[in-house]
């Protein structure tokens, strides 16, 4: 079922041109240089410390390393980091 | 992006949490629905962030369901503010009340400095003042404007040549001229009198010099009526002899001359009048807004003239944006007036005489008058008028001016 859903979103976005994070309920991810980070459509936080901050997906996870972390805003679904922006990874869940 | 809005308008609280994993609380707080910012880990077991007031009662009971400790670090924005000086009442009125009084003040009259005129002019032109309401103490929004203080004050004070008025702040600032009565020159040089117009000697006073012509004489423009030579023209003296002979004449020449005026006069007249009904309105000004604050409930005039007075209000030296605008509705009356012919007639002729003594001066005296012809055409009589005056016809010829 799932995959077959996954099926139809990436024929949508490959044929109508929708955007595929809406569809597919994937992270969007915006930087600005290093020391903005705007992540939408996360699923929650895992971890936040100074260094590092690790997010929930729908699939895996995501992990961001830097230095000087601050939260700026936190919502349900959107967040914004500021500090000095290293490394984005993405985790795959086991 | 959704952004968190108006913090210190609406004041936020700075949390800090202590436990394990402190940053999953303010996570929790989120799926609540409530707005976080600004968070910071301060070491492993402690976490800073920030909430607005009104998610306090919320926050805490998420945090009765976990094993966190809540402190609040700091509070700001304007509801504490608001607060902090609501408990300090008096000085808050103090503070309203003293920006009140500065105002007054510096809308206030504090100093009139009067310069270029004797004591006693000064002590008339601050009398005069104060009768029109310019005395220290005085607020400046009941006072005329600078140029109509000048023209009062010079009506009162005759002495007075010329008065400037200047409004520096709270100081009034005048300064005035007086009139200084220049005496005639007591030497002059010998001379002539002539006839300064065509007429009928009717009155000669002449105190030095030899009269040349004499009562009922027609005399023309020009012609000597007093010589300032009183040597024999006859006898050939010597040069000295001769100037020591020219003196300064002096006389009064009284002669009837005839002049001539023609003057249209309209039978029908249209004219506005006050009839001294008025209405007084008050207004504070911010920039357009026009702010009544007395001189409600007035009837209204079917015509009316309105007249506008603007004071812009002072801070310190400051103008400020606001001001004090006074308007008079003055009651009107539109009065059309027919006149007979003979009426205008009289018009016509009482006109004439106003301008003509006008341009001779008051010393002559119109003695008689007379219509040459009258014709009335479109509504209008024109008139062709004869006058007779009786004047001085006195003009100083020098004689020293060949040499």
């Amino acid at each position: 079922m799932k995959k077959w859903q996954l099926q139809v979103g990436n024929w949508l976005t490959n044929h109508l041109k929708l955007p595929s994070d809406v569809l597919l309920e994937l992270p969007r991810i915006t930087t600005i240089g290093q020391f903005h980070a705007y992540i939408e459509n996360h699923r929650g936080l895992i971890l936040f410390t100074d260094t590092e901050l690790q997010l929930k997906l729908t699939k895996g996870s995501l992990k961001i390393v830097g230095d000087h972390f601050v939260i700026k805003t936190l919502l349900p679904e959107e967040i914004l980091v500021e500090g000095t922006i290293k490394e984005i990874l993405f985790l795959e869940s086991e | 992006m959704k952004q968190v809005q108006g913090t210190w308008l609406r004041g936020y609280i700075t949390i800090q949490v202590i436990g394990y994993h402190p940053e999953l609380f303010f996570d929790l707080c989120t799926r609540h629905e409530i707005d976080v910012w600004q968070i910071k880990k301060v070491d492993q077991t402690t976490c800073v962030g920030n909430i607005f007031i009104k998610d306090i009662i919320k926050t805490k009971q998420i945090r009765k369901q976990t094993r966190y400790k809540l402190r609040f670090v700091r509070k700001t924005g304007l509801p504490f503010a608001w607060k902090k000086v609501n408990k300090r009442k008096p000085l808050l009125i103090g503070f309203i009340v003293s920006l009140f009084f500065i105002t007054l003040l510096s809308n206030m009259v504090w100093k009139i400095e009067v310069a270029g005129v004797r004591p006693e002019i000064e002590k008339q032109i601050r009398t005069t003042l104060s009768e029109n309401g310019v005395y220290p103490g005085m607020l400046k929004f009941s006072i005329d404007s600078p140029s109509n203080l000048q023209k009062k004050i010079l009506d009162n004070i005759p002495e007075l040549l010329w008065v400037g008025v200047t409004e520096k702040g709270t100081t009034y600032s005048l300064e005035g001229v007086e009139k200084t009565s220049v005496s005639e020159q007591e030497s002059r040089g010998p001379s002539n009198i002539v006839a300064a117009k065509d007429g009928v000697i009717v009155d000669m006073y002449v105190a030095k010099g030899k009269p040349m012509a004499s009562v009922n004489d027609y005399v023309k423009k020009g012609d000597i009526l007093v010589a300032g030579d009183l040597s024999n023209t006859d006898s050939e003296d010597d040069d000295e002899e001769k100037t020591h002979n020219k003196i300064a004449v002096e006389a009064e020449i009284y002669a009837n001359t005839w002049y001539e005026s023609t003057i249209t006069v309209p039978l029908q007249a249209n004219y506005k009048v006050l009839t001294g009904n008025v209405n007084r309105k008050y207004y504070l000004n911010l920039a357009d807004l026009n702010l009544p604050i007395w001189g409600f409930f007035q009837e209204t005039y079917k015509e009316e003239q309105v007249e506008v007075e603007q004071k812009s209000i002072h801070f310190f030296q400051w103008e400020l944006p606001i001001s004090f605008v006074k308007k008079s509705i003055f009651e009107s009356e539109q009065i059309t007036e027919k006149r007979s012919r003979k009426n205008a007639r009289e018009v016509g002729i009482k006109q004439a005489k106003t301008q003509l003594q006008q341009t001779l001066g008051h010393e002559a005296e119109i003695t008689n008058e007379k219509i040459l012809h009258e014709a009335s055409e479109n509504g209008k009589v024109k008139l062709d008028l004869y006058f007779t005056v009786k004047e001085n016809i006195v003009k100083i010829q020098d004689l020293s001016q060949g040499d």
